[in-house]
This record gives structure tokens, sequence and C-alpha cells, in this order.
């Protein structure tokens, strides 16, 4: 097998499991690993604390199970639900802590219920994210990295240096831009890799230590570089935007299609590489701050953030030379659900198709996807497919 | 004394169609328009009107033709499940019903469904030139909290000065905050009232009293407040007297935890008149009600953010904690001498649909009866009022409590 296979077979497997050997590897080396859903979690803080941080995904579950007796099934998120449901069966106890992210209400409370669980979580946190970009909400979100920063100090005995905040910065900004690098190459006529293989890469980026996944990357990158570009052979170059996309068989649908899914702007995916954490500044903290809460302010729970979607949806749709859009969304996301309702006027006005989905996580819709995908598709490549 | 009593509804009712998206266009002069109801002696000091969409969206689904204001709203496509007061006021918005505002201040409080609200108005192309504030309302409750909503609210100031090109003066200011201290401290003795056996006044009054007194424009005038000290002598009087409410016999009290909604307050009354069932409490007529600490200019906007954070109607639930939601039950369901909980367990508030194992482990080991409905408070097309109706009757008669 050529060597890109191999590194992306890697991604691949590690995309597939939820604990994988990476994660193996440092839990029998003693290492501490901690756990987290959202984004707007700071890995850089986790990492400073010398812990592997592991993205929750919920990735192959197909019941929400005992998740719809915290959560009303009807009105919840089957995301949020499935997310919580695979922490409740256990499936991160391999992790030494957790935390979870503000987000939405129903998230929100995935911290509430886990603390009524019978899961005994030895360090089970939370962190406000806020919903506005300025100084004043700036600071807020510092003093929430402090407070954050202390219990992370006094519950693993470990002091948290602005070296070491440094150093994991640099890291990260390492991988964010290799990552974007990676998406970059999907500018070109004819994409090296298709939209779930970068799904696969982008997800193992939160499953694995940061150092050992930019190397495998910087490498893959290099052998797309080098290697003969695939031959074009879609019928619509496509762009997915949505909640969490922690599963790449939505990808495989639009391309077994025939779609070419060249950006996603999800939160498993594109989300994570726009800007980088300012390594000029002198305090880490307020640089992290900066970057999550003014930068990249993404999520429509932020009251700031639609324009920031509106700008790079519409800047991406050039950059990538996007025919369409699939807006995706689960069902009982009000957040999503209105972004992608103003998202849709903006586009209607510059004439670009947008097609929303409304889901519960389990792609068990699959059939019924395809078809609505596939009409999308003929409607924008104006003949069948 | 019945007499007042009509009165006072009829006031209150009066009130309420000064909500409806009909008034909003009457107004006449600058005018903020806001997703949710709070810091509204802001602009009253300035002298400019205040509305409040949501609670504008949440009022029109309860007016002749709410359904089809609602099927308008789902129409739309925004969130297919999303809360039906939330996409009454997004149609007012996009249909063009709602005339161009002033100045538009938003923030997330109190749920998802209000940030959309928040997210819809900011980006309204009409609307794209119309000055916009947005304030940050934390997830958490403390001081630091407080001081921290505080700040934003005190920025608003300076945001509203430039849009209107005028300063705030901060003696009419310190006038209206006296004002509504004045109704605070009534509206917690009326509280208080509620607490005797029997209820001295009925519930839809009780809630519509309190409702109205917090969210008209005029709200904060000496009018309301004598209005409020009526409430409150009329009622002493009919605690006094052991009086309850006319022509119903009290057998039942319990906590309805969620909003009253535009349709269930007829099911409530139904309740009230054939199975003798009050509803003490909701979401509205609870508080701690903070007074603004008139010690400095900080420590207005800190007690005003607190009051805000702490007691706008549904932010005190759905913004905070679990802990805090399930505190309040307690606290409620032993003040107020409540027998049972009801959960209406409205299909859009994402948060109570996220705790309702935590309700009913906490009433079950607390051995209080706890019902949830899972209703639309908004459609009553969702589950009808016969069918709620006889869920509530068939759990008062298997729990015992009639």
């Amino acid at each position: 097998m050529e060597m890109k296979e191999q590194i992306l077979a890697e991604f691949r497997q590690i995309a597939g499991t939820l604990i994988n050997s990476s994660i193996e590897k440092v839990k029998k080396e003693h290492g501490i690993i901690i756990a987290y859903t959202c984004s707007f979690v700071p890995e850089e803080l986790i990492m400073a604390a010398g812990a592997l941080p592991v993205r929750i995904r919920a990735t192959g579950s197909i019941s929400a199970g005992i998740a719809d007796d915290y959560f009303a099934a009807a009105n919840i998120c089957s995301f949020v639900r499935h997310i919580f449901k695979t922490i409740v069966e256990g499936a991160y106890s391999v992790a030494d802590g957790i935390i979870i992210g503000g987000g939405c209400d129903a998230n929100r409370h995935i911290y509430d219920n886990l603390k009524r669980s019978p899961l005994t979580i030895p360090f089970l946190e939370t962190i406000f994210f806020p919903h506005a970009s300025n100084r004043f909400t700036t600071d807020c979100y510092l003093n929430e990295l402090k407070d954050l920063k202390g219990k992370l100090e006094n519950h693993f005995g470990r002091e948290i240096t602005d070296e070491k905040l440094w150093d994991a910065i640099r890291t990260c900004n390492e991988t964010r831009r290799l990552q974007l690098e990676l998406y970059s190459l999907g500018k070109a006529g004819n994409p090296p890799l298709t939209g779930s293989e970068v799904n696969s890469v982008m997800l193992s980026g939160s499953s694995m230590p940061k150092s050992e996944y930019n190397l495998l990357l910087q490498q893959l990158i290099q052998e797309l570089r080098a290697s003969e570009p695939r031959a074009a052979s879609y019928n619509a170059r496509l762009m997915l935007i949505g909640p969490g996309h922690d599963d790449p068989s939505m990808s495989r649908i639009i391309e077994n299609l025939g779609g070419a899914l060249v950006f996603d702007l999800t939160c498993y995916g594109g989300k994570m590489i726009i800007g980088q954490v300012d390594e000029t500044t002198t305090d880490p903290l307020q640089a992290i701050a900066g970057y999550q809460v003014l930068t990249r302010p993404l999520c429509p729970k932020n009251l700031n953030a639609q324009e920031h979607i509106n700008r790079i949806v519409l800047e991406t749709i050039k950059e990538y030379r996007v025919d369409g859009l699939i807006a995706q969304n689960f069902l009982c996301c009000d957040m999503w659900g209105g972004a992608q309702f103003i998202l849709n006027k903006e586009l209607r006005e510059v004439g670009i198709p947008m097609l929303r989905i409304e889901r519960e996580y389990p792609m068990d819709a699959a059939g019924q996807l395809t078809t609505r995908i596939q009409a999308f598709m003929e409607t924008i490549s104006g003949g069948s497919i | 004394m019945i007499d007042i009593f009509k009165q006072l509804m009829g006031q209150s009712q009066q009130g309420m169609i000064g909500l409806t998206i009909d008034a909003i266009n009457a107004y006449e002069g600058p005018c903020v328009l806001s997703d949710v109801d709070c810091m509204v002696e802001i602009p009253a000091a300035f002298g400019i009107g205040f509305s409040a969409l949501a609670v504008t969206g949440a009022v029109g689904t309860g007016l002749p033709g709410g359904a089809e204001l609602i099927d308008n709203g789902v129409a739309l496509g925004v969130e297919s499940r999303m809360c039906n007061a939330i996409k009454s006021a997004i149609y007012y918005v996009e249909s063009g019903r709602c005339k161009k505002p002033d100045m538009i201040i938003t923030t997330n409080a109190c749920c998802d469904a209000m940030d959309t609200l928040s997210n819809v108005m900011n980006h309204y192309k009409p609307w794209s030139d119309v000055p916009k504030f947005i304030l940050d309302s934390p997830h958490t409750y403390d001081e630091d909290s407080y001081a921290y909503f505080g700040r934003q609210l005190r920025q608003s100031v300076t945001f509203i000065e430039e849009v209107l090109g005028k300063k705030l003066d901060w003696d009419r200011f310190r006038n209206i905050c006296l004002e509504s201290n004045k109704q605070t401290r009534l509206i917690m003795e009326f509280q208080e009232l509620k607490k005797a056996v029997p209820v001295p006044a009925h519930p839809d009054f009780a809630r519509q009293g309190t409702e109205i007194s917090r969210w008209i424009n005029q709200r904060l005038s000496p009018e309301v407040t004598r209005w409020l000290e009526q409430l409150v002598e009329v009622t002493e009087e009919r605690v006094r007297t052991g009086q309850g409410i006319d022509g119903v016999t009290e057998k039942v009290r319990f906590l309805w935890w969620d909003l009253a909604g535009s349709w269930p307050p007829s099911l409530l009354e139904r309740v009230q008149r054939e199975l003798g069932g009050i509803a003490v409490v909701d979401y509205v007529s609870y508080g701690t009600w903070t007074l603004i600490d008139m010690t400095s200019e900080e420590s207005i906007f800190t007690s005003l953010a607190k009051r805000f954070l702490l007691e706008g109607p549904m932010t005190r639930q759905a913004l905070h904690s679990t802990d805090l939601f399930l505190d309040d039950i307690m606290r409620i369901v032993k003040d107020f001498k409540c027998d049972c909980v009801i959960m209406p367990a409205h299909i859009g508030h994402r948060d109570t649909n996220s705790r309702l194992k935590a309700v009913r482990e906490l009433c079950r080991e607390q051995g209080i009866p706890c019902l949830i409905l899972g209703l639309d408070i908004w459609d009553k097309r969702y589950m009808t009022p016969e069918t709620a109706f006889d869920r509530i009757n068939t759990f008062l008669i298997t729990t015992g409590l009639i």
C-alpha cells in the first residue's frame, strides 16, 4: 500500500472508533486523558496541563438508549442525546476528566445530567462560552479560562505555566495551519481527497496527541502534493454546513452520487481551521480568549456569529468554486435551524442553491437522504444523475 | 371588593392588548425593539418606547387567528420544532408586519429559540441600517455574573445615547428606579399573600397582574404603582377574612412550573372550577424580587442585572442550572403549600425537556406527586385542552388529591 493510503487508512481507523490505539497508549503510560464536548473548550489549556484532549463523539451510535430518560426524545436534538448516551454507557471511561462546553441549551444540560447520572467522573467541569463577541465577553471568557486553569491545576496537581501554554498554542496553531492547508487542496479542479476522507482526517485531529497527528498530517499533505492528481469525475462541487458532523456517512452519500464535497463548515470540521491564536501577545490565556471569542465565533449560539458564518460561506463558495450548499441540521436544533434560514436568504440573493436537511443523528434514513441529495444535484447539474 | 378585582382584571387584560403587534406599530416616537423583556427602566428613563418581540409573538398566538399565525411561522422554514411563540414573532418580522424600530437590543436569554429570534432581528435586511446592541446573558448567577451583565447594561445606555443624540437624564432614571422599587415591593407583598390558604386571588389574575405590572411599556408609572397598591390592599383583606377565590372550593394547590402560555389559562380556570385545583405559582408569577440598589451608578446597574438574570420571566428557569430549577420547585412547594407539581413541559422548551428526569426523581424522593404533560402552551392543536384536562383529572384522582 502506498504511503498516502497507509496514512489515510490510519485516519479512517481512528475516526471510525471512539477510543483508538493512541489514546490507549497514553492511558497505558499513565497519561491523563480529558474528554470534552464542543470546539469552544480550549484544547490548549488541557494540553498545557499535560493531558490529552479527546473530543467526545457518538460515532456509530444507533440508539439514544438511556439518554431518552434524561432528555425528552421528541424535543431534544438527537446528537446531544447520542453523545450523552455514549458517555453514560462508559465509552469514555478511559478519561480522567470530562469538560462540557457551553453551547446550546441541550448541550449545557449534558453537564447537569451527568452530575445526576450513576457515572462517577473524577473531574467533571463545564465552561461557559459567551453569546456575543466584544471586549466584555472576551474578558468574561478569559475569566472562565482562568477558573478552569485553576481547577485543572488543583485536581491534577500540575502547574500550568505560560511556557506550557505557549507550547500548546504553537502545537494547536500548527494543527490548524496544516488542516487549512489540507482543505485548500480541495480548491483544485480535481481535489486529491474526498470529503469523507477529509472528515476522517479532521475527526482524528481531536482523537490523538497533536504532535503525532501533525506529523502524520504533514506527511499526508506532502504525499498528496507529490502524487498525480485524481481524474475529475464529479458532477457538482458541494459544501456542507451544520452542527456536529462526526460521522463521514453523510459525506459518502454525496460522494456516491458523484458529488465532490470540497468544504464543510461543521463543528468537527472546517470550523476548527478558521484563524490562529495570536502568538505575538504576552498573555497566552488572553490570546486563547481572543481567538475563541473574536476570531472564530462560529456557533450560532453566539449572536455575532451569523455575520461570520455568512461571510465565510460566501468566501468559501468563491474560493472553492462551490456549485451548491447542503445545510444539514439535527431536528430540534433551534440554533442551526435559524442560522440556515438566514443564510438561505443570503444565498438566494447571489443565486447559490441550498438544500436544507433536517435529520436525526443516526443515518437510518439514508435512502431518503440519498433521494433528496440526488434531486438537488440534478437541479444543479441540469441533468439526471 | 369583588368589583375592584374585576376592575383590576379588566385593566390587566387591557395591558395585554398593549403587547400586540398592532400596539407596537401604533406607538409613535422613538422605540427600542428587543427580543426579551429586559432593562425596561433604561428606555423608560430616556422616554422612549420599548417592546419585547418574543412576548408579542406569544400574545399573538392567543389572539383570533393565532393558529394561522403559527402556521405562517412554520411555513417560513426555521427549525420545524421550534417554540411556536418565537416562530410567530419571527413571522411578524419576516412578513414585514412589524414596523422598523429605531434601535434593536437583543440578548441570548432565555433560550435557544430566543437566540434565533435575535439573529433574525439582527439580520433582517430591511432593518440592516438600524443600530444594534447585543447583551450577553451568562448562565451563572453570582455576584461576578451580575456585575458582568450590569457593565453591559451600562454600555447599553451609552449605545442609546449615541442613537438618540441625547444624554440620559440621571435624575429621571433614579426616580424611575425608585418607582420600580416601590412596585417590586408591592409585587413581593402580593407574592407573600398568595401563600395563604385558601389562595386569596384568582390565579389568572395573579399571573396577569404580575405580568402586566412587569411588561407593559408604561409599567413604571405611578398609575401602575397605585394599581398594585389596590391589588395588595384588596388581597390583604381577603386573607384577613379567609376568603378564597369567589365560587371556588379550594381542594388542591399545585405548582404549574412553566409559562402559562396563551391557551392554558382557560384550562387552569376549568381545573379550578371543576376540580378545585389552583395553580398557585408559575414561571412568571414567582420571583425573589431584587430591589434596585440606589447606592451608586454601579450598584444600580448591577442590581438591575441581577433582577433580569434572576427574575426575567423564564430567564431564571431556562438560563441557569438544574440545581436552581430544582431548588425553586422545593422552595415553592413548601412555601406555597403546594400538594403537587404539574410540569406542562412545553415542547419548545429545550431547557425543561432536558431536565424532566431530574424533576421526576426529585419529586419521587420528596413524595411530591408530579405530572408531566408535554403540551404546546401556544398551540392547543398539539395536545387539546380536553386531553390535558383529562390527564390532570386522572392524575389528581389517582394520587388521591381529590
